[in-house]
């Protein structure tokens, strides 16, 4: 498949992850939208670093595969944090950091 | 007779990957959306390998349809996965609208055309030859040794991070102001 439908497929993923992040209000299904659009440039750079025929692309997904895990458990320990305070899994709700 | 080439099996994956990304925007309960997030990343994998990236297909498949994704699982158990009742209001039609323009804006900048090809010297014979793993770490370890080791420090900041957060958390909210 050539390089446009590669750009096609990534940005659609990309853009859905960008709505499901603005129009959401629960913050894990808010996190699982950012792991989307991080995927989805995964799947660009290695899709590239296959055009092109050298190997940074998958060394920068393998970098970013850190950053994400790293990203996620730490957003999830916030927001088990928060739950423990407030009881209530609403973004619109947190509107302080104090508890 | 249908015959099944290497483009229909990646547009077809492509696809199933996009419809994936709906349900993970679209379902109500969190459960489903982790599901259907587990969907999107296996098909990702399955395009790794399509694009001989064998080594990122498996850490895909280990790192984040494994632990990432189990660990949402633990979270939406622990928490409880409420559904969410979605009506329409400004502040989404707005993301909606501005999000539609992103993505004509992507379109428009992927109809460009093929740009000047910076082509390397690893085709995929040369690194079946080698393996792809041990392509990926002389690369990783020789030439990109600094992000690496950045990011094993960002992976120690983390662990301390929530080592902190579930040591020190505090009282709840009304038991702290009295």
């Amino acid at each position: 498949m050539g390089n446009q439908f590669v750009l096609i497929i990534s940005s659609a993923i990309f853009c859905i992850g960008a709505v499901g992040f603005l129009i959401r209000r629960n913050p894990l299904i808010m996190l699982m939208s950012v792991e989307l659009m991080l995927n989805s440039v995964n799947f660009l750079l290695i899709a590239y670093s296959s055009f092109l025929q050298t190997l940074d692309g998958q060394i920068f997904a393998l970098i970013i595969m850190t950053v994400a895990a790293a990203e996620v458990v730490v957003g999830l320990a916030i927001i088990l944090t928060i739950f423990r305070t407030r009881h209530d899994l609403n973004v619109d709700h947190i509107n302080v950091l104090k508890g | 007779m249908f015959e099944i080439t290497y483009e229909i099996v990646v547009l077809v994956l492509g696809i199933t990957a996009v419809l994936a990304a709906f349900g993970v925007i679209l379902c109500a309960s969190p459960i489903y959306c982790a599901l259907y997030l587990i969907g999107n990343m296996v098909c990702l994998a399955l395009l790794y390998l399509l694009y001989h990236a064998e080594f990122i297909a498996a850490v895909q498949i280990i790192v984040y349809a494994g632990a990432v994704m189990i660990l949402f699982l633990f979270i939406i158990a622990l928490l409880g996965g409420k559904k969410e009742i979605m009506e329409p209001s400004v502040q989404r039609s707005s993301a909606l609208t501005f999000v539609f323009l992103l993505f004509g804006e992507l379109l428009l900048a992927a109809g460009v055309g093929p740009t000047k090809p910076i082509q390397g010297d690893l085709t995929p014979d040369v690194i079946s030859a080698i393996g792809n793993a041990k392509a990926v770490g002389v690369e990783l370890f020789s030439r990109h040794l600094i992000p690496f080791e950045l990011a094993s420090t960002l992976l120690l900041v983390a662990t301390i991070g929530i080592v902190c957060l579930a040591k020190f958390s505090n009282p709840p909210a009304r038991r702290r102001a009295k």
